[in-house]
């Protein structure tokens, strides 16, 4: 009896607290109030945690506000400015830099960063030999000199090694913890290095957060690092709610449930509400582009003045407003606005009648057929499908026949690594400030990714002589000289038109009314410690 | 009964191989290069860095070696690394069937029930404005897209009226309660956070109604269908003679023999939805198996991949297996052998 009266009770409790649960305000979303977490709906495009092997745009978010770089990007998205590094130094050609680290800067555990700790992490990035392996190219060794003093010495002059520095993926770990979690330097550290794991769970950096938890295809959480002292952390805690297509972002801001969507596209934006939320819509730094592969297997002729032709037949603006409803730019070469050597590009424009005449010359007066295969998906707010399919429509304008096939992105990705694809389109975004990189990925010089994929094996006329030695020239000079430089590579790269950039798709920060700081970086997509609420 | 039971569970290993055996040849001759979830596409042009990746991850070696150190590591319950999420795939299943099964258990009961009661109305008044009703609603749940219904649903409700909150199994703003059987309406109680309870329960709402609405569409027009075969036969008239109640009529003698067909149905929708509930976790951002399975086909997760299989393959010869016995408690007159 007494036990009956005893589960009567705690059967009413529970009654009661579920009524509560069902009467309270905690069933919908209301506005967050300043102690709650923030939340922040992008697509956590996740592929590792490990600074040494991730890379990706999320990647980029985590790394930046969880491992301090040595340098940062000021507001202006050019301007380097101190982080770890107080001040460093450079030697007469470039080749050689001296880093000093900031003494009272400290990892989350409370241990000091150290010039050791810049090392390891520079030599494990390059050995690990994972996603942005790349930035350690040319580093010939990185030497603690001092506790706070770094010696990075490259092979050959790199007025860009500051840049590269200042890109998230070479943020600084500490090197004790993560070595006693599995992780190595040493150079077998590819096949050695076993801390990937380790680094999905933990973070070991010196940034303004810390990792809180990672649940994949769901939520990255951060909370603040109390060791962080160089700018005051205003939201403690802050949720990357994993929210896969802009509409669903664009809901979540608009109930309440998200403070930040940071993937909505312009056409979706038209349809937010402005009076409620902060809707502000800058241009990128990102961009798509038609490529061209005049060796690729089965392709038809394609000398420069074909690929002149096919440049001067598309509708750039036509594609602009077609794909992003207006809200882009045209990217004259396949570097930047914005980013050096760009100032005075001539802007592409279409001309029909210019890319007749040229195809005439070409000796293909009545065009041809041309296969085209592209990654179905959707990129920085552009479908790729119909970016394809107004190419297509322009092309057929001066006869040239596009035959469209979509395709798995792991599928394209293997064929245009393969035998090649005649035509077809992509995307890029920049893994820091700096112009050499477009060269080195776009350029028409030996090894280059898309010197293979143009086949540039089977058709050696493609590559550009002059490239691989204005680039060494631009690696060394500063100021004008560099400007200079990087301009007549880019001139080179629309001479060529191998690569033909067609839309800059603006970007959209969409955010509820009380959060302030909310700003686009260029090396960091977005820096968290610059977000508050009023 | 038991010697049945018995020889049936024996054969699943071995269907099981079967089933892993095809999976592994279809994902591994589909075109595209499994190494684009792995290597960076800047990578991808250092020999030394795609050789690295290759030895890591195994794909060095031939497809039979592949196969067998995959059946190998199997039987010691080893599923491998997913090469996208790069956690033990047992794991990843681990965290995303309790949600799947929270949510198809949700939806089957709301289809099932719903569905089972509309069929009966509907049998009941043929032909009348409430059959005509019923068959509506069932034919509009059976053969709406749920990417469609979907959307409008959490539009509506979620956007414009805000009876119910928008995608995700949770507030993002709210911690998950510790992780005891993965069901967060289960945990949240047991941590006894009704907030959080009901937090998840608001958002377990929209989802199960979509993903119901279909179920509830195919059961109403299989029992419609049973219940007027059974209502035509003798014995119903008989008892109606004998003076019983139309609602003992329908329920006790009509119903428990339209039921028969319709359990098979039951059982094989829940196995379907289990790895088929993949438009709705996507649609409503329900960390799932069914939007794993699609994440680890569209970048050729190969362990993922299996996983996936293997789970599906078990909860279809499991759900086939107690439908059978099911069958045989429904309906006295089968005997199991």
């Amino acid at each position: 009896m007494g036990r009956q009266h005893h589960l009567s009770l705690t059967s009413l409790k529970l009654a009661a607290a579920l009524c509560a649960g069902v009467s309270s305000a905690a069933l919908l979303p209301t506005a967050a109030s300043a102690d709650e977490a923030l939340v922040i709906a992008r697509q956590l495009d996740i592929n590792s945690l490990d600074p040494a092997r991730g890379f990706c745009d999320t990647c980029q978010i985590y790394f930046s506000n969880v491992y301090e770089t040595l340098i940062g990007l000021g507001k202006d998205n050019s301007t380097l400015t101190p982080r770890l590094a107080t001040k460093w130094e450079a030697n007469a050609d470039q080749s050689q830099f001296t880093f000093h680290l900031d003494p009272d800067a400290k990892f989350s555990d409370g241990s000091p960063v150290e010039a050791k700790d810049v090392a390891w992490t520079f030599d494990r990035l390059k050995n690990v030999k994972g996603g942005a392996a790349f930035m350690m190219d040319g580093v010939n060794s990185v030497e603690a000199k001092d506790a706070h003093t770094v010696v990075v010495t490259l092979a050959g002059p790199s007025s860009e090694f500051l840049n590269i520095v200042s890109a998230p993926y070479t943020g600084i770990i500490n090197s004790d913890v993560a070595a006693a979690n599995g992780a190595t330097a040493a150079a077998d550290a590819e096949t050695t290095d076993k801390a990937e794991t380790w680094f999905l769970a933990n973070s070991a950096g010196s940034g303004p957060y810390q990792l809180a938890n990672y649940k994949p295809d769901d939520e990255l959480r951060f909370k603040a690092n109390p060791e962080y002292k160089r700018s005051k952390v205003a939201v403690p805690d802050i949720v990357i709610k994993h929210t896969k297509d802009a509409v669903t972002q664009a809901q979540l801001l608009e109930s309440g449930e998200a403070d930040i969507a940071m993937q909505i596209d312009p056409d979706t934006a038209k349809t937010l509400k402005t009076d409620k939320l902060n809707v502000e819509t800058i241009p990128s730094y990102n961009f798509l582009y038609v490529a061209i592969a005049p060796g690729a297997k089965g392709a038809p002729k394609l000398t420069k003045e074909i690929r002149q032709a096919i440049g001067y037949a598309l509708d750039y603006d036509g594609i602009i407003e077609f794909t992003v409803g207006g809200a882009g730019a045209k990217t004259p070469a396949p570097i930047p606005n914005g980013f050096p050597g760009t100032a005075g590009l001539p802007e592409p424009k279409q001309d029909v009648a210019k890319a007749k005449e040229l195809l005439a010359k070409a000796g293909v007066p009545d065009g041809f057929e041309i296969n085209s295969e592209f990654p179905s998906m959707n990129s920085y707010g552009v479908d790729l499908s119909l970016l394809a399919q107004k190419i297509q429509q322009d092309l057929s304008k001066v006869g040239i026949k596009v035959n469209l096939t979509p395709q798995e992105f792991s599928v394209w990705r293997d064929h245009v690594r393969g035998d090649g694809i005649p035509l077809t389109v992509s995307f890029y975004a920049p893994d820091y400030y700096g112009s050499a990189q477009y060269l080195q990925f776009f350029g028409m010089m030996e090894g280059t990714p898309w010197f293979n994929r143009a086949g540039g094996k089977n058709d050696p006329s493609i590559l550009n002589p002059q490239t691989a030695e204005l680039l060494k020239k631009a690696l060394a000079s500063g100021g004008d000289d560099k400007e200079k430089a990087y301009h007549e590579l880019a001139m080179g790269m629309i001479d060529d038109r191998i690569i033909i950039p067609v839309v800059s798709p603006n970007l959209v920060l969409a955010s509820s009314k009380s959060v302030t700081g909310l700003r686009y970086s260029a090396c960091c997509n977005l820096l968290m410690d610059e977000l508050g609420r009023q | 009964m038991t010697r049945y039971i018995v020889r049936r569970l024996l054969s699943l290993p071995l269907l099981l191989l079967g089933i892993v055996s095809i999976a592994f040849l279809i994902s591994h001759f589909t075109q595209g290069d499994p190494l684009s979830s792995i290597v960076s596409e800047r990578q991808m042009d250092d020999e030394q860095a795609v050789a690295a990746a290759k030895a890591r991850w195994g794909l060095d070696k031939s497809l039979p070696e592949q196969y067998l150190v995959y059946v190998g590591n199997l039987l010691t319950g080893d599923l491998g690394i997913s090469f996208r999420t790069k956690q033990p795939v047992s794991q990843d299943l681990l965290e995303r069937l309790p949600a799947t099964l929270e949510l198809v258990i949700a939806a089957m009961l709301f289809g099932s029930l719903t569905g089972i009661a509309l069929g009966v109305v509907a049998a009941r008044f043929r032909d009348r404005a409430a059959d005509h009703a019923a068959r509506l609603w069932a034919l509009t749940g059976s053969s709406t897209p749920v990417f469609w219904s979907g959307l409008i649903l959490l539009y509506i409700f979620s956007v414009k009226l805000g009876w119910v909150p928008g995608p995700g199994r949770l507030d993002a703003r709210m911690s998950p309660p510790d992780g005891i059987t993965g069901f967060l309406t289960i945990d949240a109680l047991l941590a006894g956070d009704t907030a959080l309870f009901w937090d998840a329960v608001h958002h377990l709402i929209l989802p199960a109604l979509v993903l119901g609405w279909t179920v509830m569409g195919i059961v109403s027009r299989l029992v419609r269908a049973s219940m007027l075969d059974v209502l035509n036969q003798d014995y119903i008239v008989a008892a109606r003679a004998r003076g019983a109640g139309e609602l003992r009529v329908l329920l006790n003698h009509a119903l428990r023999n339209a039921l028969v067909p319709t359990l098979t149905i039951i059982g094989f929708t829940f196995a379907y939805l289990i790895t088929g509930a993949v438009l709705t976790e996507a649609i409503f951002s329900w960390t799932g198996i069914g939007s794993y399975a699609v994440d680890a086909a569209r970048g050729l997760d190969y362990p993922a991949i299996m996983g996936v299989t293997i789970v599906g393959g078990a909860a279809f010869l499991l759900t086939n297996l107690m439908t059978d016995i099911a069958y045989a408690f429904a309906d006295p007159r089968i005997r199991l052998s």
